[in-house]
């Protein structure tokens, strides 16, 4: 084996605070061999991060550090100020994992870059934008001469993504280091952006670094994948054998907490990562662990093996567990009475200065019955939000009608609507962000009942209810919410959906801004509730896996238009539309995934034109003249609805194009 | 006045709080871990500092002012005939001015009347100017849009120039002081507040609010209101300075108060003529007296300013 290009030899950080010392890293050993895709994974604070900063040597003041960053022989930590500057940029670059906030928002993208290459690579102007463009050819942005004189705001995120991969591989780096580049982004540019870094190793004989909580979706193109937890690495090896049948509990239990579109529901682990003031002295995981035994609590496993490394006394073999999926639950939603009524609703966002303006929904009728819950999926930009917000009142609809609890949302002013409003609740993506910084977690909870004008000692003991059947300490209602855990925040947030009983509950993907674990049990919590016969849920995700968990029927958005509903069975088994099926196909998946014949879609969605005709027309593998000049309207096929005429030819369409390319 | 001058330049792009904190947030969001911070080593300890020796200051004053029968042997417009324009020393502590009055007794009563001037002016403008700020920013649409005109018309004009304008269109009197203050000053708070409110609108606790059937001024005043206050908080007590100055600056030019009445600037424009005369005890102790109050002012701000900044970094 080549030397390798990066070697990370038992790499300890402490970092100093006063009050209080955290040990970041203890003893990581890790390498990143040339034309090697390397995946880093583990929950938020195991020390992922700290690894990258540790390559450009960028770690934060005061921290002591032991061990070696060996870079092509020289250790970066014992570097000067001259020779980092080299090796970041030449030796190693990083992407980070928010581009729109890495990237300058008052230079064009196309300056960012061809500073760089000025200063860095010595080219002249001429030459530097030239390279520039291929460069953003190499990452496939279209129309990329373009490009370079647009500003970060006028970027997509995945487009921002891509730039962001430009500017770091701009320099040709040996070593590239992506800090949760797709975080944020839709199944199918996350797959495309990922693809960027297989492209670079395979082709340019680059080292990556792709450091992510998001398993399923890394799993495909990484060919080693180091595991860390509470700053330790706990396994590492080949992808293939980590990811089907790692032997470290963790690791096992990081897999389980993944929902799968497959239908496999994700299993929580309880508790949560030690904050280590010190380097661990016994197994950091043994008080999670089902299979500790007194030996794990007092003595520190070493990482052994060869090729395929763990460190466990007791380590498990064979794929991870299929947990049951529990028996599709016997409902009657059909009787329960209509809590929502959305008919034919459009929604545009105006422009304040003159027309124009984005249609965000154009005619979405929607019903949620009590007892039911109503998955929404799509890609980001395709109206889930606005959905959400429609809903609940939050924005009036431009035309159509929306009717909650019977009564029309829209058409109610001052108290009623007020109270009209307590009946629909919504759980927020970002859990901090939707509790006040200077309220208390009491306040926070018991404000619709305040509303209502419940009196403060009933207040008081209702907020207590919920509070424990959200499994939270009584101590909590005083707290703040930065003194929270995102895990805590959100079961805060669905305390106060709850509290005052409503009639629908609105999740808008509550679980996308948490760590897998966690994400897990307020997926165990949110299913729970889903049973209820009282009230209609509606859950909106991108991540298709989550919404098959545990949704009775799906509604698939495509730019503000319903292209596909129908029973969650049916919708991802036998997908009806084009959309659907690729959307499937892109969706990350450790297990089987989506077995039948897969769709690819062409371009970007914010490239997509839906002037006339199907939405899709522009993307779609299967489209005709007809399908650009005639609107698409909801067929019915079997128990789903679909808006798309071919759908009964498309087996044959599917099976000739399997055909074709085998 | 160069001071106050910097207060409404400072003020046009939305305050000066605003603009430092804005350039700290983009660096902090930037994604690039600034490997030099720009933040003092101990900065903690350095703001407290600050806002104690600031503190301090304001409270000997304070306390001056309050006990000023008891440290001074005259009254503030009692005249001893017998002494004017007498030398510091013997039974004038700091001598008499012109009109035989006692320059300590002066300074001690004038106290009172700056330091509440100045606070209530401040107090009015931040209740007004956070108001009209809320519902500027909250509301938006045509309600921000002829709002902040008016503010716009205030903040067209040089503040003191302002100030001279409403003294002379209010006449003299101490309640007619503070609203000249204050007129001249909302509209900056106006300003800060709006500006804090339109980015908190936007976020999701104010939604989960609404939805939570909250009516719009309990949205306002449980959600808003405490989450917009932060620059409200540090510039307030560096605005009680300049609104001494402005003050002393009105009385100076005799639309303040006036002789007998015992007001800092004033007394320096009283006992301007004296100094030339070498006479330096009619004018030198009230201009001190007005600089180290505006001093415990300014290092007040500068410490919660400092505070706020170690807050957001850390």
């Amino acid at each position: 084996m080549s030397r390798p290009l990066l070697s990370v030899e038992d790499l300890s950080v402490l970092i100093r605070r006063p009050g209080r010392d955290v040990a970041a890293l203890s003893g990581v050993s890790l390498h990143v061999d040339a034309g090697e895709v390397v995946g880093l994974v583990g929950e938020s604070g195991g020390g992922k991060s700290m690894v990258a900063r540790a390559i450009v040597a960028l770690l934060p003041s005061g921290s002591q550090t032991s061990g070696a960053v060996r870079f092509e022989g020289a250790d970066v930590l014992a570097m000067d100020e001259a020779a980092l500057a080299n090796h970041r940029g030449h030796g190693a670059a990083l992407c980070f994992q928010n581009p729109r906030g890495a990237l300058s928002p008052t230079r064009t993208v196309g300056r960012q870059l061809t500073d760089r290459l000025t200063t860095h690579q010595k080219l002249g102007k001429e030459a530097a934008r030239e390279t520039a463009r291929q460069l953003f050819e190499a990452v496939g942005i279209r129309n990329p001469a373009r490009r370079l004189d647009a500003y970060p705001h006028e970027l997509s995120g995945g487009m921002a993504q891509r730039v962001m991969i430009s500017l770091a591989s701009g320099c040709a780096p040996g070593l590239l280091i992506a800090d949760e580049p797709t975080t944020g982004l839709d199944v199918t540019l996350t797959r495309e952006i990922l693809r960027q870094f297989r492209h670079a190793a395979d082709t340019d004989g680059r080292g990556v670094l792709l450091i992510s909580h998001d398993l399923a979706s890394i799993a495909p193109i990484c060919d080693r994948v180091v595991v860390l937890y509470a700053g330790t690495v706990v396994e590492s090896g080949p992808a293939a054998k980590v990811l089907r049948e790692p032997a470290h509990p963790y690791t096992r239990a990081l897999l389980a907490s993944v929902p799968d579109v497959s239908g496999r529901p994700a299993r929580a682990i309880g508790g949560a990562m030690p904050l280590l003031s010190a380097p661990p002295a016994a197994c950091p995981f043994a008080p999670r662990c089902a299979h500790a035994t007194s030996r794990c609590a007092s003595e520190r496993p070493e990482l052994a093996g060869d090729g395929w490394e763990y460190a466990c006394f007791h380590p498990q073999s064979g794929p991870v567990a299929a947990v049951e999926t529990p028996a599709a639950r016997a409902r009657a939603a059909d009787e329960g009475r209509v809590v929502l009524e959305i008919e034919d609703a459009h929604v545009v966002y105006g422009s304040r200065f003159g027309s124009g303006g984005h249609h965000a929904l154009r005619g979405v009728s929607l019903q949620v019955r009590a007892g039911e819950t109503v998955g929404v999926v799509g890609e980001s930009g395709c109206g889930k939000s606005t959905l959400a917000r429609l809903m609940l009142g939050l924005t009036a609809p431009t035309s159509g009608t929306v009717r909650l609890a019977g009564t029309d949302l829209y058409a109610l002013r001052g108290k009623k609507l007020r109270r009209l409003r307590t009946r629909a609740r919504l759980v927020f993506q970002d859990p901090i962000g939707s509790l006040s910084p200077r309220r208390t977690v009491a306040d926070a909870i018991g404000e619709p009942l305040r509303a209502l004008g419940v009196p403060a000692a009933e207040r008081e003991r209702r907020v207590a209810a919920v509070l424990e059947r959200m499994n939270l300490d009584p101590a909590m209602l005083r707290r703040r919410p930065h003194e929270l855990s995102g895990g805590q925040a959100q079961r805060v947030g669905i305390a106060r959906a709850l509290v005052g009983n409503p009639d629908l509950i609105v999740f808008d993907e509550p679980t996308s801004a948490l760590d897998v674990t966690v994400q897990a049990q307020i997926l165990d919590v949110i299913g729970e509730l889903a049973g209820d016969a009282s009230r209609g849920s509606v859950f909106i995700s991108h991540d298709l896996a989550t919404v098959r968990g545990f949704c009775d029927r799906v509604v698939v958005l495509y730019l503000g238009r319903i292209v596909e509903q129908g029973p969650v069975e049916e919708v991802f088994g036998d997908p009806r539309h084009p959309y659907t099926r690729a959307l499937l196909s892109s969706a990350p998946s450790l297990g089987g995934g989506f077995t039948g014949p897969r769709v690819e879609l062409a371009k970007d969605l914010d490239e997509a034109d839906a002037a006339t005709g199907c939405p899709l027309a522009a993307r779609c593998p299967f489209v005709t003249d007809e399908c650009r000049a005639e609107p698409q309207p909801l067929i019915r096929y079997g128990a789903s609805e679909a808006a798309c005429w071919r759908v009964p030819q498309l087996p044959g369409l599917l099976h000739e194009r399997t055909q074709n390319s085998a | 006045m160069a001071n106050e001058r910097a207060w409404t330049a400072g003020s046009h792009d939305g305050g000066e709080g605003v603009s430092r904190n804005g350039t700290a947030d983009l660096r902090a969001t930037g994604g690039v871990p600034a490997p030099a911070k720009s933040r003092r080593p101990g900065g903690g300890r350095f703001a407290r500092a600050l806002i104690v020796t600031g503190s301090v200051i304001l409270a000997v004053v304070a306390f001056a002012a309050l006990a000023a029968p008891l440290l001074s042997n005259w009254g503030s417009e009692e005249i001893d005939a017998n002494a004017t324009l007498a030398g510091p020393g013997g039974a004038h502590l700091l001598g008499t001015d012109t009109n035989g009055m006692d320059i300590w007794s002066r300074l001690l009563y004038a106290a009172r009347l700056d330091l509440g001037v100045a606070v209530s002016a401040v107090a009015l403008a931040v209740v007004v100017g956070t108001a009209l700020g809320l519902i500027a920013g909250y509301l938006g649409g045509w309600v921000d849009d002829v709002l902040m005109r008016i503010v716009d018309i205030f903040q067209a004009f040089p503040t003191f120039i302002l100030a001279l304008a409403v003294a002379a269109l209010l006449g003299n009197g101490t309640v007619n002081l503070v609203i000249t203050i204050a007129a001249v000053n909302a509209p900056a708070y106006a300003r800060l507040v709006r500006a804090e409110v339109r980015s908190i609108r936007g976020l999701p606790f104010v939604d989960a609010s609404i939805t939570s059937g909250a009516s719009t001024l309990g949205v306002l005043w449980r959600h808003v209101l405490p989450n917009s206050l932060t620059p409200v908080r540090v510039i307030a007590p560096l605005n009680c300075g300049w609104a001494m100055l402005t003050l002393a600056g009105l009385s100076f030019l005799g639309l303040g108060v006036t002789v007998p009445g015992a007001e800092w600037g004033a007394m320096i424009s009283l006992g301007s003529p004296d100094v030339v005369a070498g006479r330096w005890w009619t004018s030198v102790p009230p201009g001190l007296a007005l600089l180290i109050c505006v001093l415990g002012f300014s290092l007040l701000g500068e410490g919660l300013q400092e505070r706020a900044d170690a807050r957001r970094h850390s």
